[in-house]
C-alpha cells in the first residue's frame, strides 16, 4: 500500500512539472446546457481539456457528470427527449455542427462505460478487434493489436492462453478491462471513461489506473470518479459538479487537481473532497 | 475483549461429506397420506369397472373433487388448517398438467397407432403416380408431398424471415415514427385467417395468371401467416438485447446498420432461430392455403413456378375421408411423417443455433 502510493505521488510530481507546460485543446465544452425533455440537468459548463491529459470530472451522484461525458461524444442525443444548447469544440471546431458525422466523432472519441459490456456473441480477441470492424477500418496486424492492447489494459496475462474463449466466460472486472482494450484498439484521441472502475476489485483498479496514466501520455483522457484518491491519483485536472436539489448540475470549481484537492477556494469543494458529504 | 476464532482442524475438515440441506426431506410414508392416495383410486376403478358412466366423465366429476377432498383432510390432519389451500393447489396443479400431458399424449398415440402401418422406407421417398386409392399399401408414398412441402417452407421462409426481422429491427432499433402502426398492423395480420391468405394469393397472383398453381404460389400464402409470427417473436428477442451493447457498439464509433448486424442480431442468435422455428410452425399443416395456392399432384414436382404441387397437409386431407382403410391409413402415416418431420427439422435448428461464438 504505501510503496504504490509513495509512486503514484512521484508520478503526479512528474505529470505537474508536465502539465505545467502550455498546451493545445483537444476539447473544449462551452457553455453547454443539457435537457432530458423539460427538465434541465446541467447549466452553462465550461471546461477546457489539454490535449495528452487527464482530466477528472467529480462530484455527487445525480449532478450530471455523466451526462456531461456522453455529450462529449454524441451518445447524449440517442436518449428520446434529449436536448443542448452551448457547444463542443474538437481540435477546434464544433462536434454538433451540422456537418459533422456522429460516427466519425464517436470514432475518434471512445467511451469506457461504468458496466463492463463486452459482446456475448464474439471472443476475446473478436471483442478487442470488433472496434475496428464495426469503424471499418482496415488493419493486417491483427495479433499485435490484440496482444498490445490487452497488455495496455493490463489483461494480456490472464487471458493469453484462451483469446478464442467467449468473453462472457470472464470476469467482471476481467470484462471491464477487455473492454477498455476494445476501446483502444480504435486509437482514439480522447477517451471518455465513466466510472471505469465502479466495479472492479482493488488490484485491478490498480492496473486500470496504471493502464490511465501511461495512456495519458499520448491520449487526452477524460474521467468520471467516485472515488477521491483515484482522481488524485490519475488526473492532472479535476472538475467538480454539483447539483442543488431540483436545480440543474452546475460545475463548481476546477483547476489543477493539486490544488482542487490541497487548496480548494469554495468550501462546498473543500467539504466533498474530505468526504463530508457526497 | 478478545475474539477467539476456533480453528477448524484438518480432520475434521476432511470428514466433510457433500450436503444438500435446501433439497426436501424424505417425507415420512404415514397412513394419512397413504389412504389419501389410496381410497380416491379405488372408488374410481370401482366405478370404472362396475357402472356404465364414461372413464372421462369419472376422472373430471368423481375422481377429481374426491382427490381434491383427500388431499384437504390429510393437510389439515397433519399440518393444520392453513396448510389446506397449499395441498389444494399442489392437487390442482398435477391434474392440469397430467390432463395436457394426456391429451398431447393421446394425440400421439393416436398418429402412431393409426399411421405406423402406412411407414415404410418406399412410403417416404416414392410418389403417387400410378396409386389410386385402393391400392395396397405396399405401393406409393408421399415423397412428391414430402419435396412439395420443403419447397413451399423455403420459399416461405425465404420471404418471410427477412422481412419479419427487418420490421423487428424497425421497430427495435430504428424506432421510427411509425413504430406503433407497423407494431397494431404486424397483430392485426396475426389475425388473418389462413384460408383468407390463400384466397389473397389465388386472387390477385395465381387468378391473373401472374403465376400457376406452384410451390411459389403456395410459399406467397405461407409467408403471408409466417411474416407476423416470425416479426412478432424477433422484435421480442430483440428487445432483451441490453442497451449497453447497442451503446458500446456506437461508442467504437459504428454505424448503426453495422449496430444491428454484427452486435445485437448476433447477440440474439438463438432468439432468432426460435422465432424462425415458430413461424414454421405456425404454418406447416396449414391446409387451406394450399388447396387453393398449390393445388395438388400425383408426382414429384422440381419447380417452383411450373405447376400445381403436392404437400403433406393437402395429401391427408385428401386421402382421410376416402372410404378405403389403405388411403386411410396412408393420410394417418403421413400426419406421422409430418410430425417426425418438425421434430427433426427443431432439432436440427437447435443443435445448429446453440450458443456458440463466433470468430471474429
Amino acid at each position: 500500500m504505501s510503496t504504490a502510493e509513495f509512486e503514484s505521488v512521484q508520478t503526479l510530481e512528474e505529470q505537474m512539472v508536465e502539465s505545467a507546460a502550455p498546451r493545445d485543446l483537444a476539447m473544449d465544452a462551452r457553455n453547454l446546457s443539457v435537457w432530458f425533455g423539460k427538465r434541465k440537468v446541467l447549466e452553462g459548463v465550461n471546461i477546457a481539456f489539454p490535449e495528452r491529459t487527464c482530466t477528472a470530472l467529480i462530484g455527487p451522484s445525480g449532478c450530471g457528470k455523466s451526462t456531461f461525458i456522453r455529450t462529449l461524444n454524441r451518445l447524449h442525443e440517442l436518449i428520446p427527449g434529449a436536448a443542448l444548447a452551448g457547444s463542443v469544440l474538437y481540435e477546434g471546431k464544433d462536434i454538433y455542427d451540422a456537418d459533422v458525422d456522429p460516427v466519425h466523432i464517436r470514432l475518434k472519441i471512445g467511451m469506457v462505460f461504468q458496466k463492463p459490456n463486452p459482446f456475448p456473441s464474439m471472443t476475446i480477441r473478436g471483442n478487442v478487434m470488433s472496434g475496428l470492424k464495426l469503424s471499418g477500418m482496415k488493419r493486417d496486424d491483427h495479433d499485435a493489436i490484440v496482444e498490445s492492447t490487452l497488455t495496455s489494459a493490463g489483461l494480456w496475462n490472464e487471458v493469453k492462453d484462451r483469446l478464442d474463449h467467449a468473453a462472457g466466460d470472464l470476469s467482471g472486472g476481467q470484462q471491464q478491462r477487455l473492454v477498455i482494450a476494445r476501446a483502444l484498439a480504435v486509437e482514439p484521441n480522447v477517451l471518455l471513461m465513466d466510472e471505469p472502475c465502479s466495479a472492479l476489485d482493488p488490484a485491478s483498479t490498480l492496473k486500470i489506473e496504471e493502464t490511465i496514466r501511461e495512456l495519458s501520455k499520448n491520449v487526452t483522457i477524460i474521467i468520471v470518479t467516485h472515488n477521491m484518491q483515484q482522481a488524485v491519483r490519475v488526473s492532472d485536472n479535476t472538475a467538480f459538479f454539483l447539483a442543488a436539489e431540483n436545480e440543474p448540475g452546475h460545475v463548481v470549481e476546477q483547476g489543477l487537481t493539486t490544488e482542487i484537492f490541497s487548496n480548494p477556494k469554495d468550501q462546498r469543494t473543500l467539504d466533498y473532497v474530505n468526504g463530508r458529504f457526497g | 475483549m478478545t475474539i477467539l476464532f476456533s480453528e477448524q482442524t484438518s480432520e475434521e475438515s476432511a470428514a466433510q461429506k457433500p450436503l444438500h440441506p435446501w433439497r426436501k426431506k424424505p417425507r415420512k410414508f404415514t397412513i394419512s397420506v397413504a389412504l389419501a392416495v389410496v381410497l380416491p383410486f379405488l372408488v374410481v376403478l370401482a366405478l370404472l369397472l362396475y357402472s356404465n358412466i364414461p372413464g372421462a366423465l369419472v376422472m373430471v366429476i368423481v375422481y377429481l373433487p374426491l382427490q381434491l377432498l383427500a388431499a384437504g383432510i390429510t393437510a389439515v390432519y397433519n399440518r393444520g388448517v392453513r396448510s389446506i389451500g397449499d395441498s389444494m393447489i399442489v392437487v390442482l396443479a398435477i391434474g392440469a398438467t397430467v390432463f395436457s400431458l394426456v391429451i398431447l399424449m393421446s394425440v400421439l398415440l393416436s398418429l402412431v397407432v393409426r399411421g405406423i402401418g402406412a411407414l415404410s422406407a418406399h412410403f417416404l421417398y416414392q410418389n403417387s403416380v400410378y396409386i389410386n386409392p385402393s391400392t395396397p399399401l405396399e405401393y406409393g408414398g408421399i415423397g412428391h408431398a414430402m419435396v412439395g412441402t420443403f419447397l413451399i417452407l423455403l420459399i416461405a421462409s425465404i420471404i418471410a424471415v427477412p422481412i419479419g426481422i427487418a420490421t423487428a429491427v424497425y421497430i427495435t432499433d430504428v424506432r421510427g415514427r411509425a413504430v406503433p402502426y407497423v407494431r397494431f398492423f404486424v397483430q392485426a395480420m396475426s389475425g388473418v385467417p389462413s384460408v383468407v391468405a390463400g384466397l389473397f394469393i389465388l386472387t390477385i397472383a395465381v387468378s391473373t395468371g401472374a403465376f400457376n398453381q406452384s410451390a411459389f404460389a403456395g410459399g406467397l400464402a405461407y409467408a403471408i401467416l409466417m411474416l407476423p409470427t416470425v416479426a412478432r417473436t424477433a422484435e421480442e428477442v430483440l428487445k432483451l438485447v441490453p442497451d449497453d451493447l447497442r451503446t458500446g457498439a456506437l461508442a467504437l464509433g459504428s454505424t448503426r446498420a453495422r449496430v444491428v448486424l454484427q452486435v445485437v442480431i448476433p447477440a440474439a442468435r438463438t432468439g432468432i432461430i426460435t422465432a424462425i422455428l415458430l413461424g414454421i410452425a405456425r404454418v406447416i399443416g396449414e391446409t387451406a392455403p394450399l388447396l387453393l395456392a398449390a393445388g395438388n399432384n400425383d408426382g414429384t414436382v422440381l419447380n417452383p413456378f411450373d405447376q400445381a404441387v403436392a404437400s403433406i397437409p393437402v395429401y391427408i386431407f385428401n386421402n382421410v375421408a376416402l372410404p378405403y382403410p389403405d388411403a386411410v391409413t396412408r393420410a394417418w402415416g403421413s400426419a406421422l411423417a409430418l410430425m417426425i418431420l418438425v421434430a427433426v427439422l427443431f432439432t436440427l435448428a437447435r443443435v445448429l443455433g446453440r450458443g456458440r461464438v463466433g470468430k471474429y
